[in-house]
């Protein structure tokens, strides 16, 4: 075995959990504190990616730059969202929530391909792309380097959040006893509006990471749902904490699988619902 | 429990509604294509196909209602009727299995994946059980995409022979006349095949299964208290909610003449397994069939506005439906004509 690519891949696995985390986090943060399950949180990183390749081809706006239109938008977005629809199932059967969230997701990803098309989209001509490092022959592209720090940072900027400031000490009473919080004077309505919102917003940022990172098509959305399901899983349902550990783990296991197993890129996805799987599966098993 | 202790039926009879509707459909299915024919000459032949998809989204979201009365809300649907198509596609190109035994054969394909998974999930509850099941569709769809490309074709998938080839002859019928009766006969197997699906759910609502499912679905642990055995009968459910996805995916695979992965297992049939029940009307007979005509106007007149997108409108009808009628047409109806009898029972 060549240490050289093992290492490598774990290098690339390392670099990817930063932007998985991001975007795995927002899903925790709605499953956590509104208790919803969405389907459609890929899609705002989706939304997100195809915002900054637009700004970009329209505007010529640099993607760093962009990010601070995408934000707020995002947070636009899962405001409007939040709503005008997620609002009034908030005590709905578990089933009337996902599917909400699926067919939120169904009419975002479908306008985006009617938009965009199903064709990669690359915002072409940034000229720090090709930048990388090598060392010990283990080389390190300057753009997934940047999305690692700067999803490490937002990360546990959020932990920081909820664990310090009003607001998250808002959205961690509401998430443990939503009457009780109500019962203390806390405006549950807005506290779920911004948690939402917030999700939206990561997510948007992890997607124009990806925007510059890869050449994603609409489909990109779904894609990374699961992903974001998968770390999500793996670190339990509604913990936040646990995810930057999940996401390593996940990320480092895909990077394996696609580096070391001939043909391996293709099975990425699979490794993905394979992790899903064998984790809710034992668990179910183990506590009899 | 013996037919000993089993205590005697003592509620009124019912007019059976079910068994009517369900002789009424046979009947309406029987006359369909000579209808369409006598109505509308040669544009019949392609209202026949879409008259065909239409069935097929029916079998498709009445297995799926099955199985989600018992609180089990699947999210593998495509991979029940991947599982149909691709092993009625090998069998076709492997073995030459004719296809009245190839078909049945998909279908019990189907079954063994869901038992296995059904097996597998029995303790999974709501949104874990969905995750869980949509991941164990994705890995079967991965595994088939990587079979050796000698076996299953890989990426490409593989050619399937199309069955039905009427002969023309000369003379005696014109050229459209050929496609119509191949349509002719690829519908009457999907209405066969939907007429044993509907029966299977009737079956299921007229004996004591229909309380069992739906004690299991509001409280399984009361269930089993009651004496309702929730894993052998959540087995059963995958049983009949599987069977008949199957067989579908393995007569579709000869109508359409291929099988790929990405389509023989697209996340697509999944949605819509799911979305027609509660756009119809959810734990009903009723309710699938309803929605699966629905849907498939809605989609027509769509696809005919719109070349692309049409599926932007089954997210809007999905999300509506959850806002605005979360007991599905059916549900909306049925509340509407009882609120109108009460009001002129009070009269």
């Amino acid at each position: 075995m060549d240490t050289t690519l093992l290492v490598q891949a774990l290098v690339s696995g390392v670099l990817a959990a930063g932007l998985y985390a991001l975007v795995s986090v927002g899903l925790a943060l709605a499953i956590g504190v509104i208790g919803i399950v969405n389907f459609a949180h890929g899609e705002f990183f989706m939304v997100g990616a195809f915002l900054a390749y637009q700004l970009f081809v329209t505007f010529g706006i640099d993607p760093v730059w962009s990010l601070f239109i995408v934000a707020p938008a995002l947070f636009a977005l899962g405001a409007i969202i939040y709503t005008s629809t997620i609002r009034f199932v908030l005590k709905a059967p578990e089933l009337n929530q996902m599917l909400l969230t699926f067919g939120i997701g169904i009419i975002l990803q479908n306008l985006a391909l009617l938009i965009w098309g199903g064709d990669p989209r690359t915002i072409a001509g940034i000229t720090y792309r090709g930048i990388g490092y090598q060392i010990g022959g283990v080389s390190i592209g300057l753009v997934p380097l940047a999305s690692f720090v700067v999803s490490l940072v937002l990360v546990l900027g959020l932990y920081w959040m909820l664990a310090r400031t009003p607001l998250g000490r808002a959205m961690r009473a509401v998430a443990q006893n939503r009457t009780g919080a109500a019962l203390v004077g806390l405006e549950v309505n807005r506290v779920y509006l911004v948690a939402f919102a917030l999700s939206a917003l990561l997510a948007g940022i992890g997607g124009v990471m990806i925007a510059v990172i890869q050449s994603p098509t609409p489909v990109v959305g779904f894609a990374f749902t699961l992903k974001a399901f998968a770390i999500v899983v793996v670190a339990g349902l509604g913990n936040i904490r646990g995810i930057l550990f999940a996401a390593l783990f996940v990320a480092v296991a895909e990077s394996l699988v696609a580096t070391l197993v001939p043909n391996g890129d293709t099975l990425r996805n699979a490794v993905f619902f394979a992790i899903i799987f064998a984790v809710l599966i034992r668990r179910s098993w183990r506590t009899a | 429990m013996s037919a000993s202790t089993r205590t005697r039926r003592t509620r009124p009879a019912q007019f059976p509604w079910d068994l009517v509707g369900l002789v009424l459909l046979a009947v309406a299915v029987a006359f369909a294509p000579d209808l369409l024919k006598a109505l509308f000459g040669r544009a019949s032949v392609s209202y026949l196909s879409i008259a065909t998809n239409a069935l097929s989204l029916s079998i498709l979201a009445l297995s799926w209602d099955v199985l989600a009365r018992t609180g089990q809300l699947s999210l593998a649907h495509a991979a029940f009727y991947g599982a149909g198509a691709y092993t009625t596609a090998l069998l076709a190109r492997h073995a030459d299995v004719p296809l009245w035994i190839g078909i049945p054969l998909g279908g019990l394909a189907a079954v063994v994946f869901a038992l296995l998974l059904g097996a597998a999930t029995l303790r999974l509850r709501g949104i874990y059980f969905a995750i869980a099941t949509l991941s164990a569709a994705e890995v079967l769809k991965a595994v088939v995409h990587h079979l050796p490309t000698g076996i299953a074709g890989g990426n490409a998938g593989m050619n399937v022979p199309t069955l039905f080839r009427p002969e023309f002859i000369a003379g005696q019928m014109e050229r459209w006349e050929v496609a119509f009766l191949r349509n002719e006969a690829y519908f009457y197997v999907y209405a066969t095949l939907l007429c044993m699906t509907v029966l299977a759910s009737i079956l299921v609502q007229r004996s004591r299964l229909k309380h069992a499912f739906t004690a299991i679905r509001t409280n399984e642990e009361v269930a089993g208290v009651m004496g309702v055995r929730p894993a052998r009968l959540k087995l059963l459910a995958f049983v009949l909610s599987s069977v008949f996805v199957g067989m579908l995916g393995g007569v579709e695979a000869h109508r359409v003449g291929s099988v790929l992965p990405e389509q023989s297992f697209s996340v697509s049939t999944t949605v819509l397994a799911l979305v027609t029940p509660i756009f119809g009307g959810l734990y009903t007979t009723l309710g699938p069939i309803v929605g699966a005509l629905g849907l498939s106007s809605v989609q027509e007149g769509l696809r005919r506005v719109f070349s692309d997108g049409y599926l932007i409108g089954y997210g809007v009808v999905l999300v509506l439906s959850i806002l605005f009628m979360p007991r599905g047409v059916v549900g909306l109806v049925g509340g509407l004509l009882r609120r109108r009898g009460k009001r002129e029972a009070g009269r």
